[in-house]
């Protein structure tokens, strides 16, 4: 409750399968900024087994202090134990700040910390940072992203917040900091319950890619036509090493798996790219591509609401457009290929 | 660090240990047999929110244009009620709704009750006003524990606030473990455990857990039942039991705004860039595909 007594910045990193995951560096890169405006320390906190190889990459990033937490019961993740491992680190610093990615897991995890807590939790955020009176302030988006909300926590400390991957481009630290490291043991479930993971399944089909970690997503529409076009489409996510969503119209038609919806009802995405072939541009959808840096549109009708969001659009037939883009990107590549072995 | 210790005590205790209400673990028999059986009470959590399809920017202001926008019950709680439904027909037990919201909110919970939920609890008051997640799912948890429960089910998120916290924070509040962005349940056949399948970013998790739990449920978990007009009139003639601050025990101070613990300094609609982007048409085609081409490049998507 005493906000003058904690003192600390912690953000909970996230890693799997011996990879740190990217967006633990973006939350590196704003918990230092954060960090360096109120004069406090910055921890990072990586749950999970051999986790060693870690060190190295943080040490780049500026942090002052790593905290390895292993054991059995973190070979899978649980966020029961997660929260109790950071609940019991809180008992013993008593930090002042505890980011997480907004991810399924991190999620997960933050949220039952703040009830753990009885603190507060700014979910999803998309900027965070430290006002003129010091304020630890949280913006996030609400209603689709049709409206942005400024956030404070005034009352209770630690003041939680998940902040959406993709935000921010992390950055290593120009000041060579050398951190301390920590190794502590997980903290296991309450013995109330019982809770085991048996399996953990990839599924993301090499076919489409991963909406959440590519830079470029092309987004397909009932405006593609058939079926059978989703072969151009992903001849060109090939070109772009892009990943593959639809809208809630293609996946409801079978076109693509229900993992691949973009949207209200689908995934909230943020690339570098967003190219929207054959997407009308209805709110539902619209709201999942939002944080998209650029939006590229090609559609038929000249009229579709997805050019007014969109950076760049072309308005034509897709069975024309697509062949004759993938042609020229594939001329493209050759020429630069053939350019390259002529030096060697 | 005794502040700390005050705060993890405090929501530990939240519910004084004699007040704790004990888990029976029933014999399962036929669904009739287990109609009233408390330990089979399956909850679920709904929220109206307004139809985000339906909500418009007033481009000159820069606001939401919220009048005239309908009310609706959470795409996501739909999956919820009906797998509640589905668990009671395998099952037996009962199932009611809890919500927390003004008046109006009762027509949200009248579409469960037509989807064929057997009780409905709307927590109506102004003390609750204002609440944030953390003092929603303490309101929310209040009452569970108040009512009894077997398993919890709530939607994955509310499309307005699109939090995905309250779930996971009501299963905190009760001590019992959740499972979120489930796509498939098996209530296992003893009744005393479940393996759930979670969505995760690169696929899923089979996760096992003991019951009491709570779920949160995913768009791929069910096709929710449409209510038949039939059952739609009936349900407008239920009883909606409306609970008070008082009827779930809590303070003043500990719900709503009092109880909230992130407060909102301001809000504002954030700049579209509607029209700002470049439209070319795709009859010179070669002039319009030449011009993307350098847009990837200038992005450094192709080289």
């Amino acid at each position: 409750m005493n906000s003058t007594k904690s003192s600390g910045v912690w953000i909970v990193g996230e890693q799997k399968d011996g990879q740190l995951a990217a967006v633990t560096l973006e939350l590196l890169t704003i918990g230092r900024l954060i960090a360096n405006s109120l004069k406090q320390q910055l921890t990072v906190i990586i749950i999970g087994n051999n986790l060693e190889y870690v060190v190295e990459i943080l040490r780049e990033y500026g942090a002052d202090r790593i905290v390895l937490v292993s054991g059995e019961v973190v070979e899978h993740f649980i966020p029961e134990v997660h929260s109790n491992s950071i609940a019991a680190l809180v008992a013993k610093n008593s930090p002042s700040i505890i980011l997480f990615p907004a991810t399924y897991d991190g999620r997960d995890v933050a949220a039952r910390l703040s009830a753990k807590l009885g603190v507060g939790l700014a979910a999803d955020c998309t900027d965070l940072s430290v006002d003129e009176q010091g304020r630890f302030i949280q913006i996030r988006p609400a209603f689709g992203g049709n409206l942005m909300a400024v956030i404070t926590q005034p009352v209770t400390t630690p003041q939680l917040a998940t902040l959406r991957p993709h935000i921010t481009k992390p950055a290593k630290s120009l000041e060579k900091i050398e951190p301390v490291v920590e190794r502590t043991a997980a903290i296991g479930l309450s013995k109330l319950y019982d809770k085991a993971i048996l399996k953990t399944v990839r599924e993301v089909t090499e076919e489409y890619g991963n909406l959440d970690e590519a830079e470029v997503v092309i987004g397909v529409g009932r405006g593609l036509g058939n079926v059978a076009n989703l072969k151009m489409v992903n001849q060109l996510a090939t070109l772009l090493n892009a990943a593959v969503g639809g809208s809630r119209g293609v996946v409801d038609a079978g076109w693509l798996p229900h993992n691949q919806q973009i949207g209200l009802t689908g995934r909230v995405i943020s690339p570098k790219m967003y190219l929207a072939l054959g997407i009308s541009g209805a709110v539902q959808h619209l709201v999942g591509v939002r944080t998209a840096k650029e939006i590229v549109a090609v559609n038929i009708d000249a009229q579709a609401p997805i050019f007014k969001v969109a950076t760049y659009g072309i308005v034509g037939d897709l069975t024309i457009v697509l062949p004759t883009l993938i042609k020229q990107l594939e001329s493209k590549i050759s020429t630069r290929e053939a350019a390259v072995q002529g030096k060697a | 660090m005794k502040v700390l210790t005050r705060h993890s005590s405090r929501s530990r205790h939240f519910f004084k240990k004699e007040n704790r209400t004990r888990y029976v673990i029933p014999i399962l028999g036929t669904p009739e047999k287990n109609k009233e059986c408390f330990a089979l009470r399956i909850v679920v959590c709904i929220k109206q929110v307004p139809d985000v399809a339906e909500i418009r920017i007033d481009e000159i202001k820069h606001t939401l244009i919220r009048s005239g926008v309908p009310s609706i019950l959470n795409p996501f709680d739909e999956f919820a009620v009906e797998e509640a439904l589905k668990v009671r027909e395998s099952f037996g037990g009962n199932v009611t709704a809890i919500s927390m919201g003004p008046l109006q909110a009762k027509e949200a919970l009248y579409k469960c009750l037509a989807m064929g939920i057997d009780r409905a609890i709307l927590l109506s008051d102004s003390k609750f006003a204002g609440a944030d997640t953390w003092a929603t799912a303490r309101t929310l948890a209040m009452t569970i524990q108040k009512i009894g429960f077997y398993l919890v089910i709530c939607g994955m998120k509310a499309v307005d606030g699109e939090t995905c916290q309250v779930g996971p924070q009501v299963a905190e509040l009760l001590d019992i473990p959740h499972v979120s962005y489930v796509k498939r349940l098996d209530v296992n056949v003893d009744g005393k455990s479940l393996v759930a399948e979670r969505m995760t970013e690169q696929g899923h998790q089979v996760v096992r857990s003991s019951i009491p739990c709570l779920l949160t449920a995913s768009k791929a978990l069910n096709l929710p039942r449409l209510p038949t007009l039939i059952n739609q009139m009936a349900a407008k003639k239920k009883i909606i039991e409306i609970f008070t601050a008082e009827d779930i025990g809590a303070q003043k101070e500990q719900v709503g705004l009092p109880g909230s613990r992130t407060h909102v300094l301001k809000v504002y609609t954030p700049d579209l860039s509607t029209g700002k982007g470049k439209i070319v048409s795709g009859d010179d085609l070669d002039s319009a595909i030449t011009q993307l081409l350098e847009l990837f490049k200038k992005d450094g998507i192709t080289q």
